[in-house]
């Protein structure tokens, strides 16, 4: 295509020209105030651009703004601000002059004017995207109540994403499913980008104390938790390949672009904040409280008779706990002379719901602009991490604190014995759950560097070169200390000293250029070029016969052991948009992506897309028509291909393990053959939509209907065990996910005394699994989740209740090791036929489903005089199942309330607890309806006034008392149905085990400006 | 355009632009240069890497002998299931069960698949090392003993195969190889070990010290195991001359054994004791003859019985193989004399007297220089083993209490058939799903 010739024509002649190009040139300066058009009201970080540049400002606590070394001549600045129209203004800037523009905006549901740069080569406003972007302003994240983390504090906020706290330990721990899963060996979390820079947000654990590593290893945190939340400008997310093309091989799972904050010109200006929080539990376990011994307690205690008078022990008070939690913030931003500055830095100490649990943060940013030229600008943005957390072993840890109490009749005691100078041993666990909180230690250190660097060149008013490339570098030391003795007299301790180092670095290359090639046709090119690498190394030592008080790895017998990976890719972009008469945009690329996770023959793999968004409104004769009934509707339709890697960076080798016999080191073959063609999961979606807006633009509905269909699923593949090993890495599964997002957003009332907007969201995915490798193979990860074929990924999948022939469940008296058991419910079985004979065996299948039906959001927020708001966020997940196995221990092990039923003679003994054929077995049992509804944000800001603001000599000051998961509606009997065992793992999801609920927060905080 | 517009003297702007440029074509070279795709894997070798690497050769001796010593259970635990050795207990799994009862059986079962993925696993690395001794040169002696390793571990895996499943395939191919019969793996497993023996026929034990250092385990005799191989399966194949021989060649005061030093630990004691699995059936010991003193040294008699499932049987925990090292023999040198024995018998009337000596060697030894067995018992009247069938009654009788929980009593019972004291629970194991369903060969019809 001769446009690329262009495009390079121009690059080549302006980089030979260039000293002449970049020679000075007479600027002049925008100042000017923004506010709101009803109550005047200063808008506070309304984005004010000068059009055809990358000039620009933002405003300030007052709504002022300067934009420097504006170029002189007829300019046009355009004021933009989420829930606010669009307004230009035409400008003659004069050398050495300032010229104002102060604009005064109305309020809008109407979000097409908005521009976004992550997914395209070139920035471009919403109205000419053919798929679906989400933006989320800066505030709605760093003002989220009580969220530390920014995946946290995007909860309710995002259509199409099922974004779940995992565990409410504090420090992360959070799992985002945008339009569902996309994987089922491979990661299932989006691509996280910052300002151009991939980052890492790895979940592995580095020590079992959620999930056991065996099952996916899955940790409690994840490495998004570093960021501080205060530092977001905006966050732009793409949720499919449609829209991710560009990102290649590593955006089958979306991608999210958070963009940090910028200076804004003009003389220092200070913000101090400091706040308070404090957290509850929601709920607490109900357990046994009738003093009377079951059979339970006589499992344990064998001096005990069933009916015999005993104590009862609830020791959750010494556990649980109100939380305390402080956060304070200091920034200054600023700039002159063609600097602009942003200094942030805050400290977080955060207490868990559980005692001794805490987690703590310190973040240092500056982000520096520099404009060298008027033609060209620098940006470098660094951002330094260093975190403290203190976890507290849960879930299926045996060591686990909860878990503890769970596994234990309440007929035993576990507090210290001043008489043995020991916590009595678990006689279920052997772990004492209080020892555990006053001995254990898993502490987590993070030290980061996030930073980037980046070079806007605009070689000409059409022709824009831009560099961009960071590294996100952080060391990652856990350890976790089992003092000797605490699991039982011959235990003689252990010790963990895992460290992980990542170090992920990017650079990408881009060049675009626009082209007025008639007065109604413009073509904007853009070409690309991208680079990135990812180095893990996680080195581990460990120790075990412990001396005393031995805190740091040392001991009598001790271990260490080292793996390295690293992957590249190297890949190459076009983009070319149409723009036909400012209404219809025809946008299409390709991108060529190379990994060296790649077999050799599929190296290079090509992804295209396009796609095409046609503003209907601005047709003459719709707007003769419909035009005062609707204001604006806008069609679109895009398609794109992406890809995953392949888990394991070296899984395209025959590799060879160490191992060593007769004191010889020696090397086998891995029974996993390589496989020298294995190509990237690739992930083809089409989507349509829709905008749709009226009552002159305060009131717009978005729908889009997707359809993702993700093949080449990598799987392990059984081989002949006669050619001597036993899987294979494939490209052969596939899986498909469809469906509707619909948001509409409102502005209910606009007046001066009152702004009410409204947004409500509901969203609803369908997954299926299309292809395994057998079309009898039954994928079981975690407990009960199962990845079977015409099913959604993750089901459960386990045993059934024998059932009558009328469906009602069938209880029978029998002999089990001679004790007579009366009116049990049994497991039922299948007649399978083996070698012949038809052997019963214990059925299994699929009785539930850990993914929603649907999803909803519903954000109301209240404006009023004196800068007095309010926001309240109800966010649901509707029709997803909860395996609850906390439910199935406390029953079995005699600690739930309902086993005293069963105590006081309701029901017949060994109906709950120590039944050994029992319920316990019977998986359907223990899966509940897990859908809630949850009161997630709560906020109330008060703005104090100038007269007290100046009294401190501050701008402005305000107050906010706001709330988190203040309350829950659910069906679901246990603590919280949020939270998931196996965290971010990919198919093990919506299993509650001894899992910390989310806490209620309250928060307090007072923010002053100066 | 306008990039006439030239200015006179380089401004601090241009001079600072210029620099700008220059970083940035070098970022563009420097990342162009940096985009190596083929990276290695720093964790681990690959294959490539070790066929062409005289090291990483002689690395895969010592896996290969630590791939077979760690799947000396697998083979022991169908053998003494499915005969009259071992029962289970209640904390096993339901697979054990199965091979003990018959019921409730199931070709997908651990136990069905790991034997025949396990031998296959060896043979992979025997030919790993017989593919790279050809690639890189090791020197003449270390060639031959490498070869003759890779060849006596290639057919004892072969020969274990051929024990437990009917047909197997003997090479392996890139995506699984067609079944072979019984006879055809036999012959394969004595070319193989005729071929090892050759390899090191005419090398001197002096010019093998550099192999016996680095490659070979310690603990194993190579020579000694090569033909106690062969006496193994030249008799299971009827060729009874050969037999002799081969067996004649063996230096009975020796021992040839798999030992396992911490951190290893022998998967027979680990069955047993760690995870508490099985147990000798109280029946070996009942059934000896008074007086026997063998199923003493290979179970504790006089300790208390272990829980066994199903509950009516009772079972007596080991005595070997009951502390973690332990080593585990290759052979015993008393299979030697019990195979001379019955191929004399096999032979011929006119060696049975012969024979009948090497059963009463075996039957009145009371002392060794070795870890074995010692009977302790009284010779036995030529008299009352003067026919082909009281012979091999009696080497069957000496068989099971001499060769207790070596792997070898299902395949006594197929050849002594007659003399059985028990009906195998199976006459072969399946071959396992996976097989059937991978293989392309169809190997299961």
């Amino acid at each position: 295509m001769s446009l690329f010739l262009r495009t390079a024509r121009h690059l080549a002649i302006t980089l030979v020209a260039m000293p002449a190009v970049l020679a000075a040139q007479q600027t002049g300066t925008v100042r000017g105030r923004v506010t709101e058009i009803a109550s005047g009201q200063p808008i506070i970080s309304a984005q004010v651009q000068v059009a055809g540049t990358t000039l620009g400002a933002m405003t300030g606590a007052t709504g002022e703004y300067v934009i420097p070394n504006v170029p002189v001549g007829t300019r046009t600045v355009i004021a933009r601000r989420i829930g606010f129209a669009e307004m230009r203004r035409e400008l003659s800037i004069a050398p050495g002059q300032t010229a104002a523009a102060d604009f005064a905006m109305t309020a809008a549901a109407v979000t097409l004017s908005e521009v976004v740069v992550t997914g395209t080569a070139s920035p471009t406003t919403r109205r000419a995207l053919p798929n679906q972007i989400e933006s989320i302003a800066g505030e709605e994240v760093g003002q989220a109540p009580a969220a530390t983390a920014i995946d946290q504090a995007l909860q309710g906020k995002l259509v199409g994403a099922v974004i779940s706290e995992n565990s409410g330990q504090p420090g992360g721990g959070v799992s985002i499913r945008l339009r569902g899963t996309n994987s089922i060996l491979g990661g299932a979390e989006p691509l996280y980008v910052i300002d151009g820079v991939i980052i890492d947000n790895d979940s592995e654990a580095l020590v079992s104390i959620g999930a056991n590593a065996t099952r996916g290893g899955a940790a409690l945190s994840n490495r998004i938790a570093d960021l501080d939340p205060a530092d977001v400008d905006r966050i732009e997310v793409l949720k499919g390949a449609a829209a991710a093309a560009l990102y290649g091989s590593r955006a089958n799972n979306g991608v999210i672009q958070i963009f940090t904050r910028r200076g804004r010109a003009g003389t220092p200006q200070v913000s101090a904040s400091t706040e308070y929080s404090t957290g509850r539990t929601p709920k607490k376990y109900e357990l046994v409280e009738i003093p009377i011994a079951g059979l339970a307690d006589t499992a344990i205690n064998t001096t005990l008779r069933v009916g015999q008078a005993i104590e009862r022990y609830d020791v959750q008070d010494d556990v649980w706990r109100t939380a305390h939690s402080t956060t304070n913030r200091l920034s200054v931003t600023g700039g002159s002379g063609g600097t602009t500055y942003f200094l942030g830095s805050s400290y977080q100490r955060e207490q868990g719901i559980m005692r001794k649990s805490d987690y703590n943060r310190l973040n240092l940013r500056a982000n520096l602009t520099q404009q060298l030229h008027p033609r060209f600008d620098v940006a470098v943005r660094s951002n330094f991490v260093r975190s403290h957390a203190e976890y507290i072993p849960e879930g299926e840890q045996t060591q686990g604190v909860m878990t503890g109490i769970i596994f234990t009749p309440t007929s035993f005691n576990p507090r210290f014995d001043p008489n043995t100078g020991r916590y009595p041993a678990n006689p279920v666990l052997t772990t004492n759950a209080l020892e555990v909180l006053a001995r254990y230690e898993a502490p987590e250190d993070v030290t980061r560097f996030v930073g980037g660097a980046e070079g806007t060149w605009r070689l000409r008013d059409d022709l824009t070169v831009r560099y961009v490339a960071g590294v996100d570098d952080y060391r990652r030391e856990a350890r976790y200390l089992q003092p000797p003795r605490t699991q039982g007299p011959n235990f003689t301790g252990s010790i963990q000293n895992p460290v992980q180092f990542s170090r992920q670095f990017n650079n990408d290359l881009v060049a675009t250029h626009e082209w007025e090639a008639r007065p109604q046709l413009t073509l904007n090119t853009g070409l690309g070029f991208r680079y990135t690498q990812d180095n893990d190394e996680v080195l581990r030592a460990a120790a075990s016969d412990l001396p005393p008080d031995q805190t740091l790895v040392g001991g009598a017998v001790q271990s260490a052991s080292q793996a390295r990976t690293e992957i590249r890719t190297v890949g190459w972009y076009v983009e070319e948009r149409f723009t036909l008469a400012n209404r219809l945009y025809v946008t299409a690329g390709l991108n060529w992506d190379a990994s060296s996770a790649f077999g050799e023959s599929e190296r290079l793999q090509m992804f295209p897309r396009a796609g095409v968004s046609y503003v209907l409104s601005e047709e003459p004769f719709f707007r003769e028509r419909a035009g005062s009934v609707l204001s604006l509707v806008r069609l679109r339709a895009a398609y794109g291909e992406t890809g995953g890697q392949p888990p394991g960076a070296y899984t395209r080798f025959q590799n060879f393990e160490n191992t060593s016999f007769a004191g010889r080191a020696g090397l086998v073959s891995s029974t996993t053959i390589g496989n020298p063609d294995l190509k990237p999961e690739r992930q083809r979606e089409w989507e349509v939509g829709a905008e749709v807006a009226s009552f002159q633009d305060r009131a717009q509905l978005e729908l889009t209907y997707y359809d993702k269909r993700t093949k080449d699923l990598v799987l392990s593949v059984p081989v002949a065990p006669s050619t001597g090993a036993l899987r294979q890495f494939q490209n052969i599964g596939v899986l498909s996910n469809k469906g509707v997002e619909i948001a509409l957003n409102t502005i209910n009332f606009n007046r001066p005394a009152l702004t009410w907007r409204s947004r409500l969201t509901y969203a609803a995915n369908r997954e299926r699994v299309e292809r395994l490798a057998t079309r009898a193979d039954t994928l079981v990860s975690g407990y009960l989740n199962a990845v079977i074929e015409g099913h959604p990924v993750g089901v459960f999948y386990g045993g059934i209740y024998a059932r009558e022939p009328n469906g009602a469940i069938a209880y029978h008296d029998t002999t089990i090791s001679g004790r007579l058991w009366r009116s049990l419910p049994f497991r039922a079985r299948d007649t399978v036929v083996v070698q012949g004979a038809r052997t019963p065996v214990l059925a299994q299948r699929i009785i539930g489903d850990p993914n929603p039906d649907f999803t909803m959001s519903f954000l109301n927020t209240f404006e009023l005089p004196r800068n007095f708001e309010l926001s309240v966020l109800f966010d649901g997940r509707f029709g997803n199942d909860v395996a609850n196995f906390t439910r199935r221990i406390t029953e079995f092990f005699g600690s739930d309330k309902n086993v005293e039923r069963e105590i006081r003679g309701d029901t017949a003994v060994g109906t709950f607890a120590r039944n050994p054929t029992g319920r316990i077995n019977i998986y359907e049992e223990y899966i509940e309806d897990g859908s809630f509804i949850k009161l997630r944000e709560v906020a109330l800001t008060v703005g104090l006034g100038q007269a007290l603001a100046s009294r401190l000599r501050a701008r402005a000051v305000s107050i906010r008392l706001a709330g988190r998961n203040l309350y829950t509606w659910t069906d679901y009997s246990g603590l919280d149905p949020e939270v998931n065992l196996f965290s971010a793992q990919t198919v093990a999801r919506g299993v509650d085990f001894a899992t910390t609920p989310l806490p209620r927060t309250f928060t307090m905080s007072l923010n002053l400006t100066f | 355009m306008d990039t006439t517009n030239r200015a006179t003297a380089p401004g601090i702007r241009t001079r600072v632009a210029r620099a700008v440029a220059a970083a940035t074509l070098a970022a563009v070279a420097l990342s162009a240069t940096a985009c190596k795709l083929d990276l290695d894997n720093p964790n681990a070798p690959t294959r490539e890497e070790i066929v062409t690497n005289a090291d990483g050769i002689i690395a895969v001796a010592p896996g290969m002998q630590g791939q077979f010593a760690q799947t000396i259970d697998d083979y022991v635990v169908t053998n003494s299931l499915v005969t009259d050795e071992w029962g289970t207990r209640s904390l096993a799994l339901i697979s054990y069960v199965s091979l003990l009862t018959g019921e409730n059986f199931d070709p997908g079962y651990d136990i069905v698949l790991t034997p025949f993925s396990r031998s296959y696993q060896v043979i992979l690395s025997a030919n790993t090392i017989l593919e790279g001794t050809q690639n890189v040169s090791l020197g003449v002696a270390t060639t031959a003993g490498m070869n003759a390793l890779a060849r006596l571990f290639k057919a004892m895996a072969l020969g274990m195969l051929a024990q437990q499943y009917q047909r197997v395939p003997v090479e392996i191919t890139a995506a699984g190889g067609v079944p072979r019969e019984r006879a055809e793996v036999l012959d394969t497993v004595l070319v193989l070990l005729e071929r090892a023996r050759a390899d090191i026929a005419n090398v001197s034990d002096a010019s093998l010290a550099e192999f016996r250092s680095l490659a070979l385990a310690p603990g194993i005799d190579l020579r000694n195991t090569i033909d106690a191989m062969l006496a193994r399966y030249y008799l299971i194949d009827g060729q009874y001359a050969q037999a002799i021989a081969a067996a004649d060649r063996v230096n009975l005061g020796v021992l040839s054994e798999l030992r396992y030093p911490s951190p290893t630990r022998n998967p027979i004691e680990n069955l047993a004791f760690q995870l508490r699995y099985v147990g000798g059936l109280q029946s070996f010991v009942n059934q000896a003859e008074a007086g026997d003193r063998r199923p003493a040294y290979w179970l504790q008699t006089t300790a208390t019985t272990l829980p066994a499932n199903p509950p009516d049987t009772v079972l007596r925990p080991l005595r070997k193989f009951s502390t973690p090292n332990e080593a585990f023999p290759l052979y015993l040198p008393d299979e030697m004399k019990l195979i001379k024995a019955e191929a004399l018998t096999r032979q011929g009337p006119t060696n049975y007297a012969a024979a009948a000596t090497l059963i009463n060697e075996v039957r009145t030894q009371t002392t060794s220089a070795v870890d074995e067995p010692v009977a302790g018992l009284p010779a036995i009247p030529l008299t009352s083993l003067a026919t082909e069938a009281q012979l091999l009654d009696q080497i069957a009788y000496e068989r099971r209490y001499e060769l207790y929980m070596q792997g070898l009593r299902w395949e006594d019972t197929r050849r002594l058939g007659t003399q059985r004291t028990t009906t195998p629970t199976f006459t072969f194991l399946p071959l396992p799903v996976v097989e059937c369903q991978a293989n392309p060969e169809q190997p299961c019809g």
